[in-house]
C-alpha cells in the first residue's frame, strides 16, 4: 500500500518556523501510522523526533494528532483512515519540543496538583480492605487511563483557560472519588468546585471523542459535578444554580424558558454583565415570551424527576461506613 | 553538571520505583532516573497478575515448589522461599496503596488461574494487572515526592576498581550531557527484547542497564534462558494474557485438537510457558500449525466475560490482527518475551560489583531460573526493587565521604562519554544504519536462540555476531541535533543489544542440556549431573569469561518435572 | 413523503424565534409534512442528565414513545437536541432490560417506548430523506459568490459512537448542502465541529466569549462571509455574544445563520420571513451581496 505522509516538522535548534513535509512510502496493508512513521525514521529521515514505545496501546507515549485528531499512532491503522494523504502533528495544547515531541511538564504538573494518590483514612487492615466487587470493577475504566495526553491535546477548554486542570486529571481524581477506600473526597470535590474545576468544561466532547482507551474524561467530569451538588459541596456556584435552575424550569414548564433559566443560573452581581445582551435581544425581537409557553401536562415532568431522584444512591465509602458503625 | 544524590535508581517501572520509595522510607536522599516518563516504562504490559499465597488454604511452601518446579531446578531456593513467604505481604501494601483488584462477590481479593500454578493464587485488574500497579506506584512516588530525572539516557556507570560512583547521562530533551554521583546505584531498567525479533516488548526495552552494568565489570548469570511467550499475536508480535488460558481459553493445532493434551495431560493449557511454547513450536514443526501459528479460541468463554476480564487482548486481536475473538480463534505463536537472565544479585540486589544494586526484571537473582511462571514477574519487581532500595540505602548511610575522589571520577566519566558520543556523531556515513543491523541481529537471535536450539545454529549466530558487531561501530548518526535525537540513542542502544545477544548466544552453546525454556535438540535431556550450575559472563576485552556457580538448594530436590 | 415528528427544541420557540420561524417557511416550501409534538418536554441539553442521568433519559425515552405512537421519525432542528436524543436512544433502543427501566416512569401515561424511534436533525433528514437533487431543483437564487462556513458545533458530531454510528457517511452534510445552494462551502475552516463556547456562558464566561471568538477568528482567517450552523444554541453565542467576544472590536462582524436560512435564501423565500433581521449581528450586508434582497 502506497501512504502519502505529511508531517509537522519543527526543529529548535534551527530556529525555524514549524512547516510541513511530505514523504511517500510503500508499506504492508496491516501497517499502523506507528509502524510507518518508525520506517521514516529508520529508513528515510532520521532526524525526525517521535515518542513510541509499546507499540500496542499501553504505553501512551505516542500521542499525535492525525488527520487533525488526537490519537495513538498506535491504534491508527493507515487501512482504517481513508484519506489519500495522512497528516501528522504534535499534539495540542502543548509546546511543541521537536517535531512530533511536545513538552508534558505542564501536563504532569496539573496532574500532580490533584494529590494523585489514594488518601485512606483510618487504621491499614491487616488484610485487604473489604469492598464491593463492583465498586473495584468500576474504576477499571478509569484506570485504563494511560495518560498518553490525546485528550489535553483536543480540550477545547484548555485551548482558552490555561489553568483548566484538564480531562487526564479528572479522569484521574474521579477515580479516588470513586474509590471506596479514599477518605478525602470532600477536599477533592472542593478543589474541583474552584477555579480551572469541573465547572470550566465545556462539554465539547473533544476528550470522550479522542480518548484511545474510552475512558470518557467528559462524563467523570459531569459525575463530579453531580456529587458536588448532592454532596452539598456547592450551591451558589453558578453550575449548580443551572442545575437546579433547568431543572426547576423543565419540572414546571416541560421545556425550558431562557430568560429565567439565567437570571436563576447566574448570581445578582453577573446579571449586570448580560443586560447588556438581553437588551440587545429585545431590541431584535429575540426575547423570550414574558409568560413562558407551558407544555400539556407538565406536571408529568415534574413527577418523572420526582420519582428518579429517589432513587439516587450515594457512592459507597468505607470511611463514611465506619462513622456510621454499620459493616460492609 | 554533575548532580549528586545518595541513591540513584536507574529505571521507573515497578521495580526502580519501588526502590526509590523504599530508599525514600529509609530517610536516604534519593533521585530516579528514567529514559521515559515513569508511567510509559514496560511494567504495564504485564497483563494477568501477581501471584501470592493469600487463599485460604494456600501456603508459601507451595508458591516456592510450584515456582521451583517452573523453573526446572535452576532456581536458587532462598531466594524463591523469599519470594514466596514476602508475596502475600507485597500485594496487601499494593491493594492499600490503591491497586483496585478484582473482588469475589464477598469483597475480598479474587484470584483467577495462571500456568504452571497448583493453586488459583493469581490476584488481577482485567488484563491491565501492570498497568493498574504501574499507576498506583507513580502515585506513591509522587506522594512521597521523589527526585526525577525524567526522559534521562543513562550512557555508562562511573565505575573505578570495582566500586560504582554514579552514573553519566544524557537529558534527552536537551541533548546534554550529565553526571551524576552517586552512594548507590539500583539498576531496574527492566528487559531486553529488542535484542530478539520479533517481541512482545516495547521498543524501550534494549536491556541498557544490563548492558551498561556488564561492561563496567559486573556478572551476568542465566541468560542463556530466555522466555519464549505461548501466546503472541501473529503479525506484530503483541501479547496476549496467559489470563485467557486462565480464564479457559483453547490451545487447537490446525486438526482442530487441543494438542496440549499429548505434552501436559494434566494441566493442559496451563503448564509451564516452556511446555507450552516447545508443544506449539513441535505442532508447527511437524505440519500442523496454521500459517506458523496454533490458535487460541476464547468463544467458548463468552462476551460477557471476555468484554469484563479480556478486554485489553480483545481490543489489540480486534486491532492489530482483526480478529474478534468473541466470534473467531485467533492465530498464535511462541514470541519472545522475558530473560530469566540478568545482572547476578544475592537476594538483597546487590550485584558483583560494589555500590551497585539490580532489581527487576534486568536482575537475575535467580528466582526464575530456567523458566519464570506466570505473574511471578510484577513480583519480582516489587519484592526485590524495595529490597535492593533498602539495601542501598543502607550502604549510602554507612559510605564514606569519598565525595572529593567520587567528583573527579565523575568529571573523567563525563568528558569521556562526551568525546565518545562526539566521535559517534562525527562518524562518516558509509551505508550501515543501526536499525537494519538490529534488524539482522533480532531475526537471527530467534532463529539460532530460539525455542529450539543446537550447536550448529549457535555456532552459526556466533559468527553472525562478529559480522555485526564490526557493521555496528560503522552505523552512523544522521541527525546531527542535540534535542531530542532518537538516532543517536538507537546507535547507543545497538551497541548495548550486541553486548547481550553475544552473552546469549555463548551461555546456550556452553549449556549443553535442556532445561526451562533451554531447548538444545542435539541435548534433549536436563542433565543434573553436570548442569544443575548457574552460567555466570564477566566481561573482558579478549572476549566474556566463563564462570560456574552451584544453585541453591534449601527444601525441594530437584525432580522429573511433568505437567 | 416521509411525515416528521416535528421537535423544535425550546430555543427555538424561545431566545431564536427565527430558527422556528424560518423553519416553518422552509418547510412549507420543501412539502415537508411536520407533525409538532407540543406535549414533548425539553430534552435536558446536557443539564438535566448531568444532575440527574436517569430522568435525563426518561424525559428523552417519554419524546421518543409518543413519536413512536405517531409512527413517524423525530425530526429537530436543534444539533444539541438531536445529540442528546441519540445519547439517549443509544442507551435505551439496544438494551431491553434498561429500557423497561425508563418505560416504568412513564407507564401513568400509559406510554411505553419499543424501541424503534429513530432521532433525525434536519440537515440529516435533508440529505437523507429529502435527497441534494430535489434541493437543488428548487434553488431559484443561487448563493453563488459567497463564502459560507459551516459550523456543527459539538452535538451533531460527537460522541461518534452515539450520534453518528456511520460517521463517515455523514461527514460532510452541511458542506453538502452549503454547496447544492450555490454557496462555496469553505473546506478549509476548522473551527467548524469545535467548541462554540455556549455551555461555558454562565460558569465562565471569559472562556465561553475566547471560545466563540476563536470559532470567529479561524472564519475570518479563511475569509468566509457568514457561518451557517445546525445549532441554535451556537448561534446564540456566535451571534448574541458576538458584540462582547475578545476581537468583535477590531474584526469585521460575522453574520451566523441558521440552517433553514439558508436555505430559504436560496430557494427564494423573503429575507423578512427568515427572521433575517431578528439577528444580533446584521444580516442586511450579507444579503445585499447574496443579491436577494427583493
Amino acid at each position: 500500500m502506497d501512504v502519502q505522509l505529511k508531517v509537522r516538522r519543527q526543529n529548535p535548534e534551527a530556529e525555524g518556523e514549524p512547516y510541513w513535509k511530505e514523504y511517500a512510502l510503500a508499506v504492508p496493508d496491516h501497517f499502523t501510522l506507528l509502524d510507518a512513521l518508525i520506517q521514516l525514521r529508520e529508513e528515510v529521515d532520521e532526524t525526525l523526533s517521535l515518542r513510541c514505545s509499546c507499540r500496542s496501546h499501553i504505553c501512551g507515549s505516542c500521542g499525535m494528532r492525525v488527520n487533525g485528531h488526537a490519537n495513538l499512532a498506535c491504534k491508527t491503522k493507515l487501512s482504517d483512515l481513508h484519506t489519500d494523504t495522512v497528516t501528522v502533528e504534535p499534539m495540542g495544547n502543548m509546546p511543541v519540543i521537536k517535531d512530533l515531541v511536545v513538552d508534558l511538564e505542564p501536563f504532569w504538573k496539573k496532574l500532580y496538583s490533584i494529590d494523585p494518590y489514594l488518601q485512606p483514612a483510618g487504621e491499614v487492615p491487616e488484610r485487604e480492605y473489604v469492598v464491593p466487587a463492583d465498586s473495584m470493577l468500576h474504576l477499571d475504566g478509569v484506570v485504563n487511563c494511560i495518560m498518553c495526553g490525546a485528550c489535553v491535546s483536543d480540550c477545547e477548554s484548555l485551548s482558552v483557560n490555561p489553568l483548566f486542570i484538564g480531562p487526564t486529571a479528572f479522569a484521574k481524581e474521579y477515580r479516588f472519588v470513586m474509590d471506596p477506600r479514599d477518605a478525602a473526597d470532600t477536599q477533592r470535590l472542593m478543589q474541583m468546585n474552584g477555579p480551572g474545576g469541573v465547572w470550566d468544561c465545556t462539554h465539547c466532547f473533544q476528550c470522550v471523542e479522542v480518548c484511545p482507551k474510552d475512558v470518557a474524561p467528559m462524563d467523570r467530569i459531569m459525575a463530579m459535578r453531580k456529587m458536588l451538588v448532592d454532596d452539598g459541596v456547592t450551591e451558589k456556584h453558578n453550575g449548580a444554580r443551572r442545575q437546579k435552575a433547568f431543572a426547576d424550569l423543565v419540572g414546571r414548564y416541560g421545556r425550558l424558558d431562557e430568560s429565567r433559566y439565567l437570571m436563576k443560573s447566574v448570581s445578582m452581581g453577573e446579571l449586570a454583565g448580560y443586560a447588556k445582551v438581553g437588551l440587545r435581544s429585545a431590541m431584535r425581537g429575540k426575547l423570550p415570551p414574558l409568560v413562558p409557553h407551558r407544555i400539556p401536562e407538565a406536571a408529568r415532568i415534574r413527577r418523572i424527576f420526582e420519582r428518579t431522584r429517589s432513587t439516587h444512591r450515594r457512592r459507597f465509602k468505607l470511611h463514611q461506613q465506619a462513622q456510621e458503625g454499620s459493616r460492609v | 553538571m554533575i548532580y549528586k544524590h545518595g541513591v540513584l535508581v536507574v529505571g521507573a517501572g515497578l521495580a526502580g520505583m519501588r526502590a526509590a520509595i523504599e530508599a525514600h522510607n529509609q530517610g536516604v536522599d534519593v533521585a530516579i532516573v528514567s529514559k521515559v516518563y515513569p508511567v510509559r516504562s514496560h511494567s504495564n504490559a504485564a497483563q494477568g497478575g501477581i501471584n501470592a499465597a493469600l487463599g485460604e488454604g494456600d501456603t508459601w511452601e507451595s508458591h516456592g515448589y510450584d515456582t521451583v518446579k517452573g523453573s526446572d531446578y535452576l532456581g536458587d531456593q532462598d531466594a524463591i522461599e523469599i519470594l514466596a513467604r514476602e508475596a502475600p505481604a507485597a500485594v496487601l501494601e499494593l491493594e492499600h496503596w490503591g491497586v483496585n483488584f478484582s473482588r469475589d462477590e464477598a469483597g475480598h481479593l479474587g484470584t483467577r488461574n495462571f500456568g504452571g500454578a497448583s493453586q488459583a493464587r493469581t490476584f488481577f485488574v482485567a488484563d491491565i494487572t501492570g498497568q493498574a500497579l504501574l499507576q498506583v506506584m507513580f502515585e506513591q512516588l509522587v506522594r512521597v515526592g521523589v527526585r526525577m530525572y525524567n526522559e534521562w539516557f543513562v550512557t555508562s556507570l562511573i565505575e573505578d576498581g570495582g566500586v560504582v560512583r554514579g552514573i553519566v547521562g544524557m537529558d534527552i530533551r536537551s541533548g546534554q550531557l550529565h553526571a551524576i554521583q552517586a552512594d548507590a546505584v539500583v539498576l531496574a531498567t527492566g528487559g531486553m527484547g529488542r535484542v530478539f525479533e520479533p517481541s512482545t516488548n516495547a521498543l524501550i526495552n534494549t536491556g541498557d542497564g544490563m548492558a551498561i552494568a556488564y561492561r563496567a565489570g559486573a556478572r551476568l548469570m542465566d541468560m542463556e534462558m530466555m522466555q519464549y511467550h505461548p501466546t503472541t499475536l501473529k503479525g506484530s508480535g503483541a501479547l496476549l494474557t496467559e489470563g485467557a488460558r486462565g480464564e479457559g481459553a483453547y490451545l487447537l493445532n490446525s486438526e482442530g485438537d487441543r494438542f496440549m493434551k499429548t505434552y501436559a495431560p494434566n494441566k493442559l493449557e496451563l503448564a509451564s510457558r516452556d511446555v507450552v511454547s516447545r508443544a506449539e513450536q513441535t505442532e508447527i514443526n511437524e505440519g500442523r500449525g496454521i500459517d506458523n501459528c496454533v490458535l487460541l479460541d476464547c468463544r467458548h468463554l463468552g462476551k460477557d466475560l471476555i468484554m469484563r476480564k479480556l478486554g485489553q487482548i480483545h481490543e489489540l486481536a480486534l486491532e492489530l490482527a482483526g480478529v474478534d475473538i468473541v466470534e473467531r480463534p485467533v492465530p498464535v505463536r511462541p514470541g519472545f518475551h522475558y530473560p530469566m537472565g540478568g545482572i547476578k544479585t544475592d537476594v538483597d540486589g546487590k550485584t558483583t560489583l560494589e555500590g551497585l544494586y539490580a532489581a527487576g526484571e534486568c536482575a537475575c537473582v535467580s528466582i526464575h531460573g530456567g523458566n519464570r511462571l506466570g505473574a511471578n514477574s510484577l513480583l519480582d519487581t516489587v519484592i526485590f526493587g524495595r529490597r535492593a532500595g533498602a539495601a542501598a540505602s543502607a550502604r549510602s548511610r554507612t559510605a564514606g565521604s569519598g565525595a572529593a575522589e567520587g567528583s573527579r571520577l565523575a568529571e573523567v566519566a563525563l568528558q569521556q562519554e562526551t568525546d565518545r558520543l562526539r566521535a559517534l556523531l562525527d562518524r562518516p556515513y558509509v551505508g550501515e544504519l543501526a536499525a537494519k543491523v538490529r534488524w539482522d541481529m533480532g531475526v537471527n537471535m530467534v532463529k539460532y536462540c530460539g525455542v529450539f536450539r543446537d550447536e550448529a545454529g549457535l555456532t552459526e549466530m556466533g559468527n553472525l555476531l562478529h559480522s555485526l558487531e564490526d557493521r555496528a561501530t560503522r552505523v552512523h548518526v544522521g541527525d546531527k541535533g542535540r534535542v531530542f535525537n532518537t538516532n543517536l540513542t538507537s546507535v547507543l542502544e545497538l551497541q548495548f543489544m550486541l553486548d547481550l545477544a553475544r552473552a546469549v548466544q555463548l551461555t546456550a552453546l556452553t549449556r549443553t542440556e535442556s532445561r526451562g525454556a533451554h531447548t538444545r535438540t542435539d541435548y534433549p535431556e536436563r542433565d543434573d549431573e553436570h548442569w544443575l550450575r548457574h552460567i555466570q559472563l564477566q566481561y573482558a576485552s579478549e572476549g566474556p569469561e566463563i564462570h560456574y556457580t552451584p544453585v541453591t538448594i534449601t527444601r525441594w530436590e530437584p525432580q522429573v518435572r511433568s505437567y | 413523503m416521509t411525515t416528521y415528528a416535528f421537535y423544535p427544541g425550546c430555543v427555538a420557540k424561545g431566545g431564536a424565534p427565527e430558527l422556528y420561524q424560518s423553519m416553518v417557511a422552509v418547510g412549507e416550501k420543501l412539502g415537508f409534512s411536520l407533525s409538532e409534538l407540543t406535549g414533548a418536554a425539553c430534552t435536558g441539553a446536557g443539564v438535566i442528565s448531568e444532575r440527574d442521568p436517569l430522568a435525563g433519559d426518561v424525559v428523552n425515552t417519554r419524546t421518543f414513545a409518543m413519536a413512536e405512537q405517531l409512527g413517524h421519525p423525530i425530526m429537530t432542528i436543534c444539533s444539541t437536541c438531536t445529540g442528546v436524543m441519540a445519547q439517549v436512544a443509544s442507551r435505551v433502543n439496544h438494551d431491553a432490560d434498561y429500557r423497561a427501566e425508563v418505560n416504568q416512569y412513564l407507564s401513568d401515561e400509559g406510554l411505553e417506548y419499543r424501541g424503534t424511534t429513530e432521532v433525525k436533525h434536519l440537515l440529516w433528514a435533508l440529505v437523507e430523506d429529502y435527497g441534494l437533487d430535489r434541493l437543488k431543483d428548487l434553488v431559484v437564487r443561487p448563493l453563488s459568490g459567497v463564502r459560507l462556513a459551516p459550523f456543527y458545533g459539538c452535538y451533531i458530531v460527537r460522541p461518534s459512537k452515539a450520534v453518528d454510528p456511520l460517521t463517515a457517511g455523514r461527514e460532510g452534510y452541511l458542506e453538502q448542502v452549503i454547496a447544492t445552494l450555490g454557496a462555496d462551502p469553505v473546506e478549509e475552516y476548522r473551527g467548524k465541529d469545535k467548541c462554540c463556547g455556549f455551555p461555558l456562558l454562565e460558569t465562565n464566561r471569559k472562556s465561553s466569549l475566547a471560545l466563540t471568538g476563536k470559532r470567529l477568528d479561524e472564519a475570518r482567517d479563511v475569509s468566509a462571509d457568514a457561518l451557517v450552523t445546525p445549532c441554535p444554541l451556537c448561534h446564540l453565542n456566535l451571534d448574541g455574544q458576538q458584540p462582547d467576544t475578545p476581537t468583535a472590536s477590531t474584526q469585521d462582524s460575522m453574520p451566523i445563520l441558521h440552517l433553514p436560512q439558508a436555505i430559504g435564501l436560496a430557494i427564494g423565500i423573503a429575507p423578512e420571513r427568515l427572521g433575517l433581521a431578528r439577528h444580533i449581528i446584521d444580516t442586511k450586508g450579507l444579503i445585499r451581496k447574496l443579491a436577494v434582497a427583493g
